[in-house]
């Protein structure tokens, strides 16, 4: 089930995390081809860039929410005017280590992100999400 | 003789009156006479006085309407109202409108007047040291969210990255190579604990509850699967009898089970091959009633009335001396209560009433 061709996409502005959570999804073999953003920005000039190429969109991000200039809503609220078809394909989870209960609520109340993991990120947690929302 | 300046405006539509006013007054406070509301008004609106004297019987504006219409622009200025014996009328308007804060018959008693200045004075610098203060307080408190905040943020996020690394050595098969990162893991998980407790205190005292409808058959076994995600030696066993609807504060709920149940884990005994954990909550229409039992290590009979108290361990646990006091305070704050039974044999039992707020 997990032979299928699949992109992660990570968005985080902390390389060490970028760093770390690559790896564990490489060892995990979760995915194929991971995509690596700094930043909200870049990762949204990603998606733009490949609007019409679903081969090269990434099936899932996994979204920081403290970054600075463009925080993980403010890249909600930009992601929400995409087409439905790049909406459909790209699922998103909010991955960050906040125990904040303004952002948690925040993160559930969004209707375009299917998950919130918390840092550290668990290669089981990963992929039971996964089983769940992206088995087509 | 640093007395502070007092600013004493006083209207009043006889000369006399404001001459003889002035020259009582002129020693003690910075006087300001005007003999009508009109000219009152423009006094005002130049120089910020602190009481404002007016005579009730004056042509075009009375002395009450002339405070009822100061009442929004002015609103700081302590006001007395001068006033015959007659005006009976007046004086009710005038403390039900008009905002005064004494009234002083005509023809005035020096002394009198003098005392209630003083005292109005007094009023007046309550009343703005009061909202200084409340300024003060509010900026504080905000500092302290953004503080908590980014306790929650700014420093944590390292340590979980750190928690991260761990994790990648574990999956690259190198965590057992060398004794260190074992120790690294102890050190961080004990800070990343310490900061959760720290944050949960923190927002218990907070003095917002919110309310929600709460379903004990979801919010338990979701706190067993949270906690037990590192030891799944132990063995729940959950009878959850709720037929009636059960209003509380989530956030405490969960604070104070999530504690009793990570203690119950962690407090077991090394050598129990069938470590097990029972959980029952019964609900009724007044309250809940959730009891929380181990068959674990047991707590001393001389250390069970310290167990809720601030930073108490006993030699034997690796405990921080928080989650039992984090415990008796959230329920503190929702009027819940909490006793225990433990010998060292049989185990610990955690028995707690939580009303039921509807």
């Amino acid at each position: 089930m997990l032979n299928k061709y699949r992109k992660v996409m990570l968005i985080d502005d902390n390389e060490v995390d970028l760093k770390i959570n690559s790896k564990i999804i490489t060892i995990s073999k979760l995915f194929d081809e991971i995509i690596l953003c700094k930043s909200g920005e870049e990762g949204l000039s990603y998606l733009n860039n490949h609007i019409d190429d679903e081969e090269n969109l990434p099936d899932f991000i996994l979204l920081d929410i403290q970054m600075p200039e463009m925080d993980g809503f403010e890249f909600l609220e930009v992601f929400k005017k995409f087409p439905k078809p790049l909406k459909d394909k790209c699922l998103i989870a909010i991955l960050s280590s906040t125990l904040d209960f303004g952002d948690i609520k925040k993160a559930e109340a969004s209707r375009y992100v299917i998950k919130l993991l918390k840092k550290p990120l668990f290669p089981k947690e990963l992929e039971e999400v996964l089983n769940r929302y992206l088995i087509n | 003789m640093n007395a502070p300046t007092v600013r004493v405006l006083y209207i009043d539509d006889e000369e006399n009156n404001l001459h003889a006013f002035k020259a009582s007054f002129r020693r003690q406070y910075e006087i300001y006479i005007a003999n009508s509301a009109a000219e009152g008004l423009k006094i005002l609106q130049n120089v910020s006085v602190h009481v404002v004297i007016a005579d009730q019987k004056m042509p075009q504006t009375t002395g009450v309407e002339f405070f009822k219409n100061i009442a929004e622009t002015y609103p700081d200025p302590v006001r007395i109202l001068l006033t015959g014996y007659t005006d009976i009328e007046a004086l009710a308007d005038a403390i039900n409108h008009g905002d005064i804060y004494r009234y002083i018959t005509k023809p005035w008693n020096d002394l009198e007047l003098h005392n209630s200045i003083k005292n109005a004075y007094d009023a007046y610098k309550t009343k703005i040291d009061l909202r200084n203060k409340i300024a003060e307080l509010e900026k504080t408190n905000n500092e302290l969210n953004r503080f908590i905040y980014s306790i929650s943020h700014e420093l944590r996020a390292p340590l979980v990255s750190t928690l991260g690394i761990v994790n990648v050595v574990k999956l690259e098969g190198l965590f057992d190579e060398n004794e260190y990162w074992r120790l690294i893991e102890t050190c961080s998980n004990k800070l990343d604990y310490y900061i959760q407790k720290t944050l949960q205190y923190y927002k218990n005292n907070k003095n917002i509850s919110e309310i929600t409808p709460i379903d004990f058959s979801k919010v338990v076994p979701e706190l067993i699967e949270l906690y037990s995600y590192v030891d799944k030696e132990t063995n729940f066993h959950v009878d959850i009898k709720q037929e009636e609807t059960f209003y509380g504060d989530a956030f405490r709920i969960e604070v104070i089970l999530g504690n009793l149940i990570s203690n119950a884990i962690a407090y077991q005994k090394e050598s129990e091959e069938n470590k097990k954990v029972n959980i029952t909550v019964s609900v009724n229409r007044s309250s809940a009633e959730i009891t929380i039992s181990d068959n674990g290590m047991g707590i001393l009979n001389e250390h069970l009335e310290k167990i809720f108290t601030q930073f108490f361990k006993s030699k034997t646990n690796h405990g921080s001396g928080l989650g039992l006091f984090i415990v008796k305070e959230a329920l503190n704050k929702i009027d819940g209560k909490i006793s225990v039974s433990s010998d060292t044999t049989d185990g610990t039992t955690f028995i707690i009433t939580i009303p039921n707020v509807k």
